[in-house]
């Protein structure tokens, strides 16, 4: 069974100085899937993705990620650049692209392949890197902005930017944090559209509070709160419980007040 | 954007231009004082380590507020070969002073021309490789780091100062002559403009590789690694080492500028691995324009310029106080330095007159 997945969480366990982010978190997320993780503030939805991409680490438990056809790989413990390498790619919240940089420099950086110091020093872009990069910024709707600085483009741009920068690296796993933050519901919609485009190619791991954007998309939710997760199910299963209205969703300003 | 940079490089050429000019000045009588034309061949070093701090600084932002050290270190390194040129390879009078009766070890590797050269680029790229191993492997950076670079050129001037049978102490490695003999007087004119115009090779050589470097991808991972540093990890980029291989370059480009600055200079002293001589060295880049390299070189003649003529005279008592200004103007209002006025605020100012004319002639 071990092949369906393709990331297990195992009893990851946060503490920050007293403060436990996580408590015995296991989940497993299921290849070509979207799965969301979904929860009111302060559930720890962001310290997960920080944990599977080594932007923390955990006091205890460890992640395995299942690549491709290939062996495992345990992620606990290793540096952030070489889990990338693995083929994990990591969206910030807040939109983080290069701004000074063209849309197609921030491309080319993200490129995949070598990313030594001499490499990056006599690289020279192939025409199929090139081609490569046109149609992925082509499924972003972005190749008119190509020559344009990062920084020039529109809040929901960068987000689909970042994206289209996770996708050149050709990673297994792409994880998500909050891309629908500060976007209108059409802008929303697209990006949904995007990603389902995009889950033919990897697994995708999405942490959003945007209810209609989970509606909309995901196969999997996973509900966390105040460290620990609450339930896990389809997106019916999960809005049908009765616990998780309760401490979730009964909430309804938090939306609004996120924004 | 490429239009941009072909006007740096023009820029640049019209100033290495104008340097060109100087020596036939000097020998057409135009200008009487040999003495600037010396003067000119330090700017020259000066805009060389500038050069190489706009690289840390306005590429990949890391301020060191330590160049100095490594300035100093290729500045030593020279000035010990043109030493023992100059006593034959015996010992110097500062080490008989300190009761020495032979050459100590670390000063032998300079009786050999070849390998003082090598020692010129790799005492200041080695110790700056270490440094930076450390640092950037462990994430230190912003004001941190420039805490750090302060703290060991001050170490390492009290080291300088401190060991004076081995360096002279405070009085530094003086009375010596350039690498290609004795430039002072005018019968060794000819030995003059040869230097000068071989460290204006240097410096050309220097600029033409910086502006290769910042125009491939490496250029612009600097840029990333400056504007998101988070970001170019998750990107995969082995950020720290991307830091350190900067870092030793920009140090080694110190260590040639000091080289340079000796011959012409005749001396090295600890002043030149000081806290403040290294902070000067920050105004340059700042004045002159972070992040387009013509700047740093502007900004270094510019100041020095100044300073040169300042420095003398009714203005001396007030013209640090000017510089001071100067650099705190620039970072509050003018960002990007000289080259920003031109490049950004000019236009924008145009802009807003020809709008203004245009609505009052719509009146």
């Amino acid at each position: 069974m071990a092949n369906e997945n393709v990331l297990e969480i195992k009893n990851i366990t946060v503490d920050f100085d007293g403060f436990c982010a996580l408590l015995r978190v296991n989940v497993n997320v299921k290849r070509h899937t979207i799965h969301f993780f979904i929860g009111p503030n302060g559930a720890g939805k962001t310290t997960l993705l920080d944990i599977i991409c080594a932007k923390t680490k955990p006091t205890d438990g460890e992640c395995m990620f299942y690549p491709e056809g290939r062996a495992p790989v345990k992620l606990t413990g290793m540096k952030e650049y070489k889990i990338v390498e693995q083929g994990i790619g990591r969206k910030f919240q807040v939109p983080s692209v290069f701004v000074n940089l063209t849309v197609m420099e921030n491309m080319i950086l993200s490129l995949k392949g070598n990313k030594g110091v001499w490499q990056s020093i006599f690289y020279k872009l192939s025409p199929e890197e090139e081609a490569y990069i046109n149609e992925v910024l082509e499924t972003i709707e972005l190749l008119d902005k190509k020559d344009e600085k990062a920084g020039a483009l529109a809040h929901g741009q960068k987000q689909w930017l970042e994206i289209g920068m996770q996708l050149v690296q050709k990673p297994e796993i792409i994880m998500l944090d909050e891309p629908a933050a500060g976007m209108g519901k059409p802008e929303t919609f697209k990006s949904g559209e995007i990603l389902k485009k995009i889950k033919e190619t990897c697994t995708i791991i999405v942490v959003e509070h945007d209810m209609d954007f989970v509606k909309q998309i995901s196969d999997c939710v996973t509900v966390l709160h105040e460290g620990k997760v609450l339930m896990e199910g389809t997106c019916d299963e999960v809005l049908a419980d009765e616990t998780v209205q309760a401490v979730y969703l009964g909430r309804g300003g938090e939306r609004n007040a996120e924004d | 954007m490429r239009l941009k940079n072909k006007g740096y490089h023009i820029c640049f050429a019209v100033i290495v231009a104008i340097l060109a000019l100087m020596p036939l000045l000097l020998s057409a009588g135009v200008i009487t004082s040999s003495s600037f034309v010396l003067f000119l061949g330090k700017c020259i070093a000066f805009s060389i380590v500038a050069i190489g701090l706009d690289l840390i600084w306005g590429y990949t932002g890391i301020l060191s507020l330590g160049h100095g050290l490594y300035f100093a270190l290729g500045g030593y390194a020279m000035a010990m070969f043109l030493k023992l040129q100059a006593t034959g390879g015996k010992i110097t009078s500062f080490m008989q002073t300190g009761g020495m009766t032979e050459l100590p070890v670390i000063w032998r590797p300079f009786l050999y021309a070849p390998l003082a050269m090598i020692l010129v680029v790799a005492v200041p790229g080695i110790l700056a490789g270490v440094i930076g191993f450390f640092i950037f492997r462990n994430r230190i950076k912003g004001v941190y780091f420039s805490i750090i670079s302060q703290a060991l050129t001050w170490a390492a001037y009290s080291l300088f100062t401190g060991l004076q049978s081995y360096t002279g102490g405070n009085v530094g490695i003086t009375e010596i002559t350039s690498l290609l003999g004795s430039i002072k007087g005018d019968s060794n004119r000819g030995k003059m403009f040869l230097l000068f115009y071989i460290c204006l090779a240097v410096l050309v050589l220097i600029y033409i590789l910086s502006g290769f470097l910042t125009q491939k991808k490496f250029g612009k991972l600097l840029i990333a690694i400056r504007d998101g540093e988070n970001r170019t990890y998750f990107s995969g980029y082995c950020v720290s080492r991307y830091k350190n291989f900067i870092y030793v370059l920009s140090a080694v480009f110190a260590g040639i500028a000091g080289a340079i600055f000796v011959n012409f200079n005749g001396s090295i002293t600890p002043a030149q691995m000081t806290i403040s001589y290294s902070i000067t060295m920050v105004i340059w880049v700042a004045v002159g324009g972070r992040g387009t390299l013509v700047g740093a070189v502007l900004g270094a003649f510019l100041i020095n310029i100044c300073d040169y003529n300042f420095s003398s005279g009714t203005m001396v008592e007030i013209w640090q106080y000017i510089l001071g200004a100067i650099f705190v103007l620039t970072i509050l209002f003018f960002k990007g330095g000289l080259v920003g006025i031109v490049r950004d605020q000019l236009p924008e100012w145009k802009k807003k007159l020809t709008r203004r004319e245009v609505e009052q002639h719509g009146k």
